[in-house]
C-alpha cells in the first residue's frame, strides 16, 4: 500500500496548519515564537519529504525500538545507516555472544596526539535491548543481505572536537556512585544514540514545570513514549522530529549545537559516499540517528542533489594516530543513567514499557543470530542468547493494532487521547502496588494490604493531580514512597530502590567468552584450577595450599599475583591470606576472585595493552622506568616488581641499569632513604642466590655509594637538604660501605668529604649527625662527641640547639650501633635537665621525625636502654646511672689513643715515670710552677710490671697534669736521660 | 474567626491573608473535590505552588511554598485519602508554613492547632471541661471545652498537630483512634457521648527531623500518617526566591519596603552555603555552629539587617549591616561559635573579598567588626 506523502497527511496537515496559524497570531508580538513555530512545521515538512528514510529516534526508548521493529517487519531497506562511531563496527560480528546491556568501547593507553593528563583515553556506547540501534543490529546481522553501516565520527574524533583545555574528558559521578554496578563504565566518555536530554537549563525548567514532571526521563516516558509506543508510523515521526527540532532550537546550548553540526557533516558526507560508492537509491536506505540530528540545516543534509557535481559534501578531518583498540564490556542500567545523566530507574522504567508494548502489540523483538559455539562450551555465556525473548505466546490471540485507533488526529492528537495501552496499564499498576508491598515487607518495612490500596488511590490521586490519564511509573513511586516511607533512617534500602527492583531493577550485561579479548580468556582459562567460571557472578574463594599442591597451584598463585599489583585498586583479586615478599616463601594463600562487573572490565582494558598478562606487566614496568618522570627510586622498585612478579631477570636487568643511569643524573637526595632501602633488600636478597650478586645491583651500590659521598659536604650545609634525607645518605654510605668497597670505591672520598662538611654544618639537626659520622670514620673519639653535646647542654645560649642536635644522633642509629649508649645516655639527660620549655615543644616534632625510621633505630636504643636502668625495682634504689657512675680504669685504658701513646713509651720514660710517682711532692712543686692544679693520681697498684704500666697508663688519657708533664718530658729528653744515667736503668 | 478587625491582627491566618485568591480558585474551578473540600486538588496545588500559563488563567495567582512540587502534590493527595499527613524537615524548611498553607487552601481555616510540647497533655487533644460550669450544672456537653481537633472533626476540616514528636508517646496514641476510627468517645456524658468527624476532617501533623528518637511515634499511629519529607533548600535559586519573599512579607507588618540590592543577597546567600558545607566537614560539635542554618535562619538576618537600617541607618541595606546581623544571629555559643565565625571570617570570607570584591569586602569588614566587639 502506498504511504500518502507528506502533504496529503491529514494528520500532518492539521498539525502545520495549528502551527502555522499560532505562527502567525503571534507574528505581530512575537516574531522569534512565530518563527519558531514555523520552522518547527518546516522541519517535519522536509525531514518527511526527504527520500532516504529518516528514522528519528531517542536513547534506550521503547516507543522507537517498536517502531523500528514493525518497520522493519513491513519493508527492508538495502542499507541501514547508524549514528554511531564508525570505527565501532568492526565489533558488530562480536555481538552475537554478549547479554545487553553491555557497551562497545573504544580504548586507547597512550597517544602522541592528546593532552597526557586524559590518558587513557575511553570511550563506551551503551547498548539496551530496547533501543531501536540493538534491533537495527539485530535485524542487520539476521539478514546478510542488509548492510549495516555506523556513520557518525570516529571514537578519536570525538576527542579530536573535545576542548583541548578540558581537565579530563569523563563522565559525572551521578547519584549512585555508591552502587558497584553504576560504576562499570569507570571514567570512560559516553557516547550514546540519540541524545536528546536539553542541555539549555532555562528550558529543561520551563519544560519540567509547565509539564509537572520532576525529571527530564519522566517528562519523556510520560509525553512521548507512553503516548506514541502504540502510535502509527507516520505520527510516531511527526512526534519524534517535532520533539528533536524543539529541543534542537530552543533546549540546546550554542555550543553543542555547533558540535552537533559538525556530526551531521559528517555522516551525511558518509552515507552519500556509501549510496553513490554502493549504487544505493536513498529511497532503499534508512538512517537511524538522533531525533534532534533529523531536521538538521548543514548544507550536506539530504538527497536531492546525491551524484550531481554540487552536492555538498564535507572534507572529513583526518584521525590522529593514536593507536585505539576496541572491544566490549559489560554494562548495566544503573551504569547508563548515571553515565548519561538519566534519572535513577528510568532505564528500568523503559524495559517494563518494552515488555509490555511486545505483549499488547503481538511483537516479538529482532532475535540475534546464533553465536558461533564458544570452544569452551558450557562456559560460554550468551552465546545462545538471543535478544530478549518478549514474553508473548505465540498462540495467544493477537490484541489488535491500535494504529488505525492511533492514527485518527496524528500528532496533534497524541497528547489528548487515552493512551493506547489502557488496559495493560492498568493491570501493570496493580501489579506494581502489591509487588512493592510484597517488597516492602521482605525488608523489613511495615506494610500491609492497606498499604497496597492507598498506594493505589495515592497513584491515582497523583496522575489526575498532575493531569495524567494514568498513572506512570514516576507517579506510582511517588505515591509508594508517600504511603511506606515512615523516615525510618536504619531502612536498608529505601522506597525507591524498591520500586525500581519490582519494574525489574538495575541488569548487569555480560560479555560473552568468545568475544573477550585473547588476555581475558587467557585468565580464565589459568584460573579454571581454582574454580573460576566465566559468566559467574559471584566471588570465587581460592584456598591454595603451595607446600601439598606446589606444581599445581604455583603458577595460579603467580598469575593473582601479577594481576594484583596490575590492577592494585580493582576487586579483582583480592589477597586474604598470604603474601609476595622477596625471599618470602608462599606457603599457603586465600584469595577472592571477582572476574565480573567493574573488575571484568579492569581486566578487560588490560587486555587492550597486550595478549598475556605477562606481557601487559613487562610493558607496563619499561614504560614507567623509561617515563620521563621516572627517578632512580621508583625505577629501583619498578626493578624489584620485575624479579618478584615477572620473575625475569633480563627485565630487572635492563630496569636497574636504567636505574643506576638516573642515579647518576640526580642532584638531591630527596630520595636516599628509601633507595636505601631497597637497595638493602634486593642486596640481602641476590646475594643469596647461587648466581649472586646481579652486576647492575653492584654497580648500584658503587654508584650511590660514590654519589651520596660527593653529595654529603653540600648536604650537610644545604638547609633544603631534610636531616632525614641526611640520614638517608648515610645509611647508604655506612650501610653498604663493606659492598662498595669490594667493588673497588675508597673510604677516603667519605673521609674527605666528611671533613669538608665539619665546618660548613650550622645547623644544629644535623650536628648530631656530622659528629656520629666522624665518630664512625674514627675522625673523633667517643668522648669528643660526648663532650661536644656537654658543652650545648652546659651553655645556656647554645641549650636550645640540644633537641635538634640529639634528635639527630638519634637518626644516626640508623647506620651506626657506636651512638647508641651515648644517645641513651643523652635522651636521659635531656629529660632531665632540659626546662619543659625546651622539652615539651620539642617531643611532638621529635616523634614526628622518628616515626618513619622507627623500625631500625628503636630497636637498638631499647636495649641500650634496657641494659643500662635496674631491671627490678629493688635494683633501683641504689641504681646510679652508667654515665654518673666512675668508669673503670680499663675502660679508658682502651681508647685506642692512649693504648698508642703507651705503646709508644720507652724504658726510659717508664722508669721516669716510676720515679715520678715515687716522689711526689717534686712533681707538685713542678705543677704549680707550671700553673696546674694539683691532682696526683692514685699510687701505682701492686704487682709486676704489667700491672704497673697499665695502671700507669691510666692517668695519662685523662688527668691534665700528667698529660702536662708528659709533654714537658718529651720536649726536654737530656734531662730525662741523665736521670735516667743516675738511676742505673 | 474572632471579629477583630484584621488591620489590628499582627500576622493573618493564611485564609483571611488571601482570602480573595481562595474565593477566586474556588470559582475558578468546578469541577470535583473530595468530601467538604474548598477548592479542587489541582487547586489546592496552584494555591500553594503558584499558577502557571498552562493553568490558563484570568489571574496570576502566585507561589507562596518554595519547593519540589512533587512533595506538595504528595500532601494533598495524602489529605484527600484516608490517612493523615506528617510533615518531617530539618528546622526552618517550612512545614508549618506549609501545613498552614494546605490547611487555608483544603477548608479555609487554618486556626485548629494543637501545638505539641513535652507538657501537652491528652485533654488537649480531645477536650477538657470548664470546671465551674461542671461544678454548678455537672457534666455536659455544655461544659465541655473541645480541642481544636475535636472542633476540627465537628465540623470536617482541617485539624494541625505542630511539633508532633515533642509530645510523649501516650499523648501521641491518642490521635489513633481519632485517625483510625474518626471519632472521640467522651465516657463522661451518658448520651450523645460520641463526637464522629465529619468529612472533610483529616489531620496534618509536623515533626522536627532534628527531634528523631526523642518521643518515636508507635508503629500504630506511625501507619495512620503519611510521611512526607521536606527536604533543605538545595537551589540557591529557589533559596533567593523564598528570602525575598518571606522578608518582603515580614516587612509588609512593619508597613515599609526596602530593596535589597541581589549582589548582597548573593552574597549572603553564598555564606550560608558556604557555612553549610564547613559545618558538614567539621567532625566536631565545637567545630560547627550551633544554629541549624536553615533557609529560616537568612530570613531572620535579612530583616533584622532591614530593620536596623530602616530604624537606625540611612534606609540602605548595607554589606556591613547584614555581616554584623549574620554574627549577631549565628554565634549562640560563646566562645564556640565566636571561634568557628572567626576562622570562617578569615578564611572563606576573605578569600571572597579579595577575589570578587564587591559587597564582599564590606561584608568582610563589617563581619570583621562585630566578632571583635563578641571577643
Amino acid at each position: 500500500m502506498m504511504a500518502p506523502t507528506v502533504l496529503e497527511d491529514e494528520a500532518f496537515a492539521a498539525l502545520r496548519a495549528q502551527l502555522l496559524g499560532a505562527a502567525a497570531d503571534l507574528a505581530p508580538d512575537a516574531k522569534h515564537l512565530a518563527d519558531l513555530l514555523a520552522g518547527l512545521s518546516d522541519d517535519v515538512a522536509r525531514v518527511l519529504q526527504e527520500p532516504l528514510q529518516i528514522f528519528p529516534v531517542a536513547h534506550h526508548s521503547p516507543a522507537c525500538a517498536v517502531q523500528l521493529v514493525r518497520r522493519l517487519q513491513r519493508t527492508a531497506p538495502k542499507v541501514i545507516f547508524i549514528e554511531a562511531c564508525e570505527d565501532l563496527q568492526a565489533l558488530l560480528p562480536e555481538l552475537a555472544s554478549c547479554v545487553p546491556p553491555v557497551a562497545m568501547q573504544a580504548f586507547a593507553g597512550e597517544s602522541p596526539a592528546f593532552p597526557p593528563r586524559w590518558l587513557p583515553l575511553s570511550l563506551v556506547m551503551p547498548m539496551t535491548p530496547f533501543s531501536a540501534e540493538y534491533q537495527a543490529i539485530c535485524y542487520g546481522l539476521a539478514n546478510p543481505d542488509v548492510e549495516l553501516v555506523f556513520v557518525d565520527r570516529s571514537s578519536d574524533h570525538v576527542f579530536q572536537w573535545l576542548p583541548q583545555q578540558e581537565a579530563t574528558p569523563t563522565a559525572p559521578g551521578g547519584p549512585s556512585d555508591d552502587d558497584e554496578n553504576a560504576r562499570l563504565h569507570g571514567g570512560a566518555l559516553g557516547v550514546e544514540l540519540g541524545s536528546l536530554v536539553p542541555t539549555f537549563p532555562v528550558f529543561l525548567e520551563s519544560l519540567l514545570e509547565h509539564s509537572r514532571a520532576s525529571t527530564f526521563s519522566e517528562w519523556w516516558s510520560v509525553y512521548v513514549d507512553e503516548p506514541t509506543i502504540g502510535a502509527d508510523y507516520n505520527t510516531w515521526r511527526q512526534v519524534m522530529v517535532l520533539v528533536g527540532a524543539l529541543i534542537r532550537r530552543l533546549g540546546s546550548r550554542a555550543e553543542l549545537v555547533e558540535s552537533d553540526r559538525l556530526r551531521e557533516r559528517f555522516m551525511w558526507t558518509r552515507m552519500k559516499d556509501h549510496l553513490v560508492a554502493k549504487g544505493i537509491q536513498p529511497k532503499d536506505a534508512m538512517y537511524i540517528c538522533g531525533a534532534a540530528h533529523a531536521a538538521s540545516d548543514v548544507p550536506e543534509w539530504g538527497t536531492t542533489k546525491l551524484g550531481q557535481p554540487d552536492d555538498p559534501r564535507w572534507n572529513i578531518p583526518a584521525r590522529t594516530v593514536t593507536p585505539w583498540q576496541y572491544g566490549f564490556i559489560p554494562s548495566s542500567y544503573s551504569a547508563i543513567e548515571r553515565q548519561f545523566g538519566l534519572a535513577r530507574g528510568s532505564i528500568s522504567v523503559a524495559e517494563q514499557s518494552w515488555e509490555k508494548a511486545l505483549k499488547a502489540l503481538n511483537l516479538k523483538a529482532m532475535p540475534l543470530p546464533k553465536a558461533a559455539k564458544a570452544a569452551k562450551g558450557e562456559v560460554v555465556e550468551g552465546a545462545e542468547t538471543e535478544a530478549p525473548k518478549p514474553k508473548t505466546k505465540t498462540k495467544k490471540a493477537a490484541a489488535p493494532l491500535p494504529e488505525e485507533i492511533a492514527s485518527v488526529g496524528g500528532a496533534s492528537g497524541v497528547l489528548s487521547r487515552p493512551p493506547s495501552l489502557q488496559a495493560e496499564d492498568h493491570e501493570q499498576l496493580l501489579q506494581w502496588c502489591t509487588g512493592v508491598v510484597a517488597k516492602a515487607r521482605e525488608n523489613h518495612y511495615m506494610a500491609s494490604t492497606a498499604d497496597a490500596i492507598a498506594i493505589y488511590q495515592t497513584s491515582l490521586l497523583l496522575a489526575r493531580m498532575r493531569g495524567r490519564l494514568h498513572p506512570s511509573p514516576f507517579d506510582f513511586a511517588d505515591a509508594a514512597e508517600t504511603c511506606l516511607d515512615k523516615g525510618d533512617p536504619t531502612m536498608r534500602r529505601s522506597v525507591r530502590h524498591l520500586c525500581g527492583m519490582i519494574m525489574g531493577g538495575d541488569r548487569v550485561g555480560k560479555v560473552g567468552y568468545t568475544t573477550l579479548p585473547p588476555l581475558v580468556r587467557d585468565v580464565y582459562d589459568r584460573l579454571a584450577t581454582v574454580g573460576v567460571i566465566p559468566g559467574k557472578s559471584t566471588v570465587t574463594r581460592a584456598l591454595m595450599d603451595l607446600r601439598k599442591e606446589g606444581p599445581r597451584l604455583l603458577p595460579v598463585s603467580d598469575l593473582l599475583w601479577r594481576l594484583r599489583a596490575l590492577l592494585p585498586s580493582s576487586d579483582a583479586v583480592r589477597p586474604v591470606m598470604g603474601e609476595r615478599r622477596l625471599g618470602v616463601p608462599r606457603v599457603q594463600e586465600s584469595w577472592d576472585i571477582k572476574l565480573h562487573g567493574p573488575a571484568l572490565r579492569d581486566l578487560i582494558e588490560l587486555a587492550y595493552e597486550g595478549v598475556t598478562i605477562e606481557q601487559v606487566l613487562e610493558r607496563r614496568l619499561r614504560d614507567k622506568a623509561f617515563a620521563p618522570n621516572a627517578t632512580a627510586a621508583t625505577v629501583l622498585g619498578l626493578a624489584e616488581d620485575a624479579l618478584l612478579y615477572a620473575e625475569r631477570d633480563r627485565l630487572s636487568e635492563e630496569l636497574g641499569e636504567r636505574a643506576v643511569e638516573l642515579l647518576r643524573l640526580e642532584l638531591s637526595a630527596a630520595n636516599a632513604r628509601e633507595l636505601f632501602e631497597r637497595v638493602r633488600r634486593l642486596v640481602h636478597h641476590l646475594r643469596a642466590r647461587p648466581e649472586g650478586l646481579p652486576h647492575w645491583l653492584g654497580d648500584f651500590v658503587a654508584t650511590g655509594y660514590q654519589h651520596y659521598a660527593s653529595l654529603l659536604p653540600q648536604s650537610f650545609a644545604d638547609r633544603g637538604t631534610s636531616p632525614e634525607q641526611l640520614a638517608g645518605m648515610l645509611a647508604f654510605v655506612f650501610s653498604l660501605e663493606s659492598l662498595a668497597l669490594s667493588l673497588g670505591c675508597q673510604r677516603s672520598q667519605v673521609i674527605i668529604a666528611v671533613r669538608q662538611a665539619a665546618p660548613l654544618t650550622t645547623d644544629p639537626g644535623k650536628l648530631g649527625l656530622l659528629w656520629a659520622a666522624e665518630w664512625t670514620l674514627e675522625l673523633k673519639r667517643g668522648d669528643e662527641v660526648r663532650a661536644e653535646f656537654n658543652a650545648l647542654m652546659d651553655n645556656p645560649m647554645s641549650l636550645s640547639a640540644l633537641p635538634g642536635a640529639l634528635g639527630s644522633l638519634l637518626l644516626a642509629l640508623s647506620f651506626t650501633p657506636l651512638v647508641s649508649a651515648l644517645a641513651a645516655e643523652l635522651l636521659s639527660r635531656a629529660f632531665m635537665e632540659l626546662p619543659e620549655s625546651l622539652l615539651l615543644p620539642w617531643l611532638p616534632g621529635l616523634l614526628d621525625s622518628l616515626r618513619p625510621v622507627a623500625g631500625t633505630i628503636l630497636p637498638a636504643l631499647m636495649r641500650e636502654v634496657v641494659q643500662s636502668t635496674p631491671r627490678s625495682l629493688r635494683e633501683l634504689d641504689a641504681w646510679t646511672p652508667p654515665w654518673e657512675a666512675p668508669r673503670p680504669a680499663a675502660a679508658t685504658a682502651t681508647a685506642p689513643k692512649s693504648t698508642k701513646k703507651a705503646d709508644e713509651r720507652s724504658p726510659e720514660e717508664r722508669a721516669t715515670n716510676a720515679l715520678l710517682r715515687a716522689a711526689p711532692a717534686s712533681v707538685e712543686a713542678w705543677a704549680a710552677a707550671l700553673g696546674l692544679a694539683p691532682g696526683w693520681a692514685a699510687p701505682p697498684a701492686e704487682g709486676g710490671e704489667e700491672a704497673q704500666s697499665d695502671d700507669a697508663e691510666a692517668p695519662i688519657g685523662d688527668d691534665p697534669n700528667t698529660a702536662a708533664i708528659q709533654s714537658l718530658l718529651t720536649a726536654y729528653p737530656v734531662p730525662v736521660s741523665a736521670w735516667a744515667a743516675r738511676l742505673g736503668s | 474567626m474572632s471579629d477583630t478587625s484584621t488591620s489590628e491582627v499582627l500576622r493573618l491566618p493564611a485564609e483571611t491573608r488571601y482570602a480573595e485568591e481562595l474565593a477566586f480558585l474556588a470559582a475558578f474551578d468546578a469541577g470535583p473535590r473530595p468530601s467538604s473540600w474548598r477548592l479542587t486538588p489541582r487547586m489546592v496545588r496552584t494555591f500553594v505552588l503558584g499558577s502557571t500559563p498552562q493553568d490558563k488563567m484570568p489571574r496570576d495567582i502566585p507561589q507562596k511554598w518554595f519547593g519540589p512540587a512533587s512533595i506538595v502534590e504528595r500532601a494533598i493527595v495524602t489529605l484527600a485519602s484516608d490517612r493523615g499527613l506528617l510533615l518531617i524537615g530539618d528546622p526552618g524548611t517550612g512545614k508549618s508554613w506549609l501545613a498552614e498553607l494546605l490547611s487555608a487552601a483544603v477548608c479555609s481555616n487554618s486556626t485548629y492547632v494543637v501545638q505539641g510540647t513535652a507538657g501537652t497533655t491528652e485533654d488537649q487533644i480531645k477536650y477538657s471541661w470548664n470546671v465551674a460550669m461542671v461544678i454548678a450544672a455537672g457534666q455536659s456537653k455544655d461544659s465541655m471545652i473541645p480541642s481544636p481537633i475535636m472542633t476540627a472533626m465537628q465540623r470536617g476540616e482541617m485539624g494541625r498537630f505542630e511539633e508532633l514528636t515533642r509530645c510523649t508517646s501516650d499523648v501521641q496514641d491518642a490521635l489513633i483512634s481519632i485517625l483510625s476510627e474518626k471519632y472521640i468517645s467522651i465516657p463522661e456524658l451518658r448520651d450523645d457521648n460520641t463526637v464522629f468527624a465529619r468529612p472533610g476532617f483529616n489531620l496534618i501533623a509536623t515533626a522536627n527531623s532534628r527531634d528523631r528518637g526523642v518521643n518515636d511515634l508507635s508503629s500504630a499511629l506511625k501507619r495512620r500518617f503519611n510521611f512526607v519529607q521536606i527536604p533543605i533548600v538545595q537551589s540557591r535559586a529557589a533559596e533567593k526566591k523564598i528570602v525575598l519573599f518571606r522578608v518582603k512579607d515580614l516587612l509588609a507588618r512593619a508597613g515599609f519596603e526596602i530593596d535589597v540590592p541581589p549582589s548582597l543577597l548573593d552574597v549572603l546567600l553564598r555564606t550560608f552555603e558556604d557555612l553549610r558545607q564547613a559545618s558538614a566537614a567539621s567532625n566536631t560539635d565545637d567545630g560547627r555552629l550551633e544554629s541549624s542554618l536553615s533557609t529560616a535562619e537568612q530570613i531572620g538576618v535579612l530583616e533584622d539587617a532591614v530593620l536596623h537600617s530602616r530604624f537606625f541607618g540611612d534606609a540602605v541595606v548595607r554589606p556591613e549591616l547584614v555581616a554584623a546581623s549574620v554574627v549577631g544571629t549565628l554565634v549562640r555559643r560563646i566562645p564556640e561559635d565566636v571561634s568557628v565565625m572567626n576562622r570562617f571570617w578569615h578564611s572563606v570570607v576573605d578569600k571572597h573579598a579579595s577575589k570578587e570584591k564587591g559587597d564582599w569586602v564590606g561584608f568582610l569588614e563589617g563581619g570583621k567588626e562585630a566578632l571583635k566587639q563578641l571577643g
